[in-house]
């Protein structure tokens, strides 16, 4: 059974995470990590991170995948020393000198996708030099991964989430458009810039990654790993897209996934991501259909409305932290870890002073609704998007 | 100027006699169906067999399943010429027990004098990333005096495995152009595309003949979108094209201010 690999931006974000099914997280620590200026973690968040997942028998990997400079070089080697000591199951590389060090203080290694490995050649270089597990560049097709596998190495693809235009690792235009180095977490996303030409004006924005139609036949094929993209996301969309993929992953394994529930998923991930969503490279060349324009509208998503922090049973009430706006008589859906959606109707919503609410406004405030039993810490609550059997 | 520790990439197979006038006698054949960014590419019997000694072919695709395969049947019946240079570190492993000079150019990467010190005991020389400062080639060439300096010509900003050109056009029904200008602010981009994939090139180019002046093994020069008359006014100093220095004075940041 395929691993569900996750991202996280930050403690609570890999608590989600593991809550809502994903059986490994990958996380940045504050230097050497791709994304330089998310929140990241630091050797005592590794820590307790590693401590948390392991505690629950799961995995967690840290990206040291910056491509280095000099100067960067400078304490490398102590801090995946320290990884080590904290027992982080694996680091993720894409610079030699990161995959040198890591063999030598003897943690076990995943080759980044930023290495931009698309044939079976390349993972016999880099296996001989220790590589265990390797992140496929998101150009691999299907025939590509089947004869890579051959090579007796674990592999890691990416299932969803956002795509580089670029292949990963070959894009500098951000240096060049803002001084900021995107081989060392600087990117700045200029394949969502707009240029001009001499006639219309230039877009290249690919459409997100989706794979919920090919995960069984990636199943099938024996990836190991199925990696979702956005360490930088918001704790709804990765609750969202975590959920959706264990319950595809279970449903394939135990026969009982159906073509309308990928219609569903389908929908859901879509409207979270507020974009657009195709497999890309996995079974055909993608064209203009798997990329934006300049026309394309990207609508700010209010879904999140608020998250279960508590239940209290005797008075029924369910303790509730709102993110957006919502008011008496919304028809809303709870999600959250190993449950069914709940779709609910706001009857009462009572503040901190138990004084009754018309409307919940500002984001943070704590509310109380009524509910009839517990739900899980974490569990959310989102404006019901879809009513799955009137849309299917 | 060492002229005869120039590699230069040919566009013309008529511009060899005058570069050899020049003093410039390495000359780098992008391979047909094996490059990105280059509107001229050759096969390899399109190499003429006087300069077979002085002869590399170029690979800067990044190569799937089927291309590796196709290269290892051009290897296996590649004439006596001098070398390969490549980025796909793929290569590696199908002339490694051949007598080729192996020249690895990894896009972007080769940025510190540990990695590089690392590939070269895989391969006889890499060449070192433009997208650092003069300083830290210095520091890199010190410690390798073995790699390949990037010195002049367009470089490589971008490549995308998609078709993006044909995806612009064809979205909005315009007539196809490729190299195709394009700029936002004060930057601009020369875009070109063919069957397997799309290059950006950091416009102007990049003129960093200063570099000339370390003790590196060979001095790489890219002559795509060039006349072999622009390279010889930019090795005289005496060309009227837009240039800069790309990154040599001027070092990235990747964290921001407050973070």
């Amino acid at each position: 059974m395929p691993e569900l690999l996750a991202p996280a931006g930050d403690l609570e974000r890999l608590k989600i995470a593991y809550l809502y099914g994903a059986d490994a997280v990958y996380i940045g620590g504050t230097d050497y990590s791709l994304r330089a200026n998310a929140k990241n973690f630091n050797l005592e968040e590794i820590k307790e991170a590693t401590t948390f997942a392991h505690h629950l028998k799961k995995k967690i990997y840290v990206t040291v995948n910056i491509v280095f400079h000099n100067k960067n070089l400078e304490g490398l080697k102590e801090y995946l020393e320290k990884l080590k000591e904290i027992a982080v199951d694996a680091v993720i590389v894409s610079d030699i000198i990161g995959l040198k060090l890591a063999k030598e203080v003897g943690l076990d290694i995943i080759l980044s996708t930023q290495a931009s490995v698309l044939n079976y050649s390349s993972v016999q270089f880099y296996k001989s030099l220790g590589v265990k597990r390797f992140v496929l560049g998101r150009e691999a097709t299907r025939e590509d991964i089947i004869r890579i596998k051959k090579e007796k190495v674990e592999v890691e693809c990416f299932i969803h989430g956002a795509m580089c235009t670029s292949i990963s690792g070959k894009c500098v235009l951000s240096n060049y458009m803002t001084n900021r180095d995107s081989n060392r977490g600087g990117c700045a996303q200029i394949c969502r810039w707009v240029f001009e030409t001499d006639d219309v004006p230039f877009t290249f924005m690919s459409k997100d990654l989706n794979m919920v139609e090919y995960l069984e036949d990636m199943m099938n094929i024996g990836i190991d790993s199925f990696k979702v993209e956005g360490r930088m996301r918001s704790i709804y969309y990765l609750a969202t897209v975590i959920k959706c993929y264990r319950e595809i992953i279970d449903k394939i394994k135990s026969k009982t996934l159906k073509e309308e529930d990928k219609k569903y998923y389908k929908l859901i991930l879509d409207r979270v991501a507020n974009r657009d969503s195709a497999p890309q490279f996995y079974q055909k060349f993608p064209g203009s259909e798997e990329s934006y324009f300049q026309d394309r509208i990207e609508v700010s998503n209010q879904d999140f409305l608020g998250i279960v922090t508590d239940y209290d049973k005797k008075t029924k009430l369910l303790k509730i932290e709102e993110r957006n706006y919502f008011q008496k008589g919304d028809i809303v859906e709870f999600i959250g870890p190993n449950m069914e959606d709940i779709t609910y109707t706001i009857e009462s919503i009572i503040d901190e002073e138990g004084n009754s609410l018309e409307v919940a406004r500002h984001p943070q405030m704590v509310v109380y609704l009524p509910f009839n039993h517990e739900l899980p810490k974490y569990s959310m609550m989102r404006i019901k998007v879809f009513d799955k059997k009137q849309v299917l | 100027m060492k002229k005869n520790k120039i590699l230069i990439t040919i566009n013309e197979l008529n511009d060899i006699a005058k570069l050899k006038e020049l003093g410039i006698n390495h000359y780098v054949f992008p391979l047909k169906d094996f490059c990105v960014g280059i509107p001229n590419t050759f096969l390899v019997s399109e190499i003429p067999k006087d300069v077979y000694d002085n002869s590399y072919l170029f690979l800067n695709r990044v190569l799937d399943n089927k291309g590796i395969d196709e290269l290892k049947k051009i290897i296996d019946s590649l004439p006596n010429i001098k070398g390969l240079i490549f980025d796909d570190v793929g290569v590696i492993p199908l002339i490694k027990d051949k007598n080729f000079e192996s020249i690895l150019f990894l896009n972007h990467f080769n940025t510190n004098k540990e990695s590089v010190k690392i590939y070269l005991q895989y391969v006889d020389s890499v060449i070192v990333s433009t997208d650092i400062t003069q300083d830290e080639i210095e520091g890199i060439v010190k410690s390798n005096p073995e790699v390949t300096l990037f010195v002049l010509g367009y470089v490589n900003a971008m490549y995308s495995r998609r078709l993006l050109i044909d995806n612009y056009v064809k979205y909005h029904h315009l007539k196809r152009t490729n190299p195709l200008k394009i700029k936002n602010g004060a930057q601009e981009f020369l875009v070109y595309e063919n069957a397997y994939g799309t290059v950006f090139l950091a416009s102007p180019l990049f003129n960093g003949l200063s570099l000339t002046s370390l003790k590196a093994k060979y001095y790489f020069i890219n002559s795509a979108f060039l006349t072999f008359e622009d390279i010889k006014d930019l090795l005289e100093g005496k060309s009227s094209l837009d240039f800069n220095d790309g990154f040599l004075n001027q070092e990235t940041i990747y964290k921001l201010k407050g973070e």
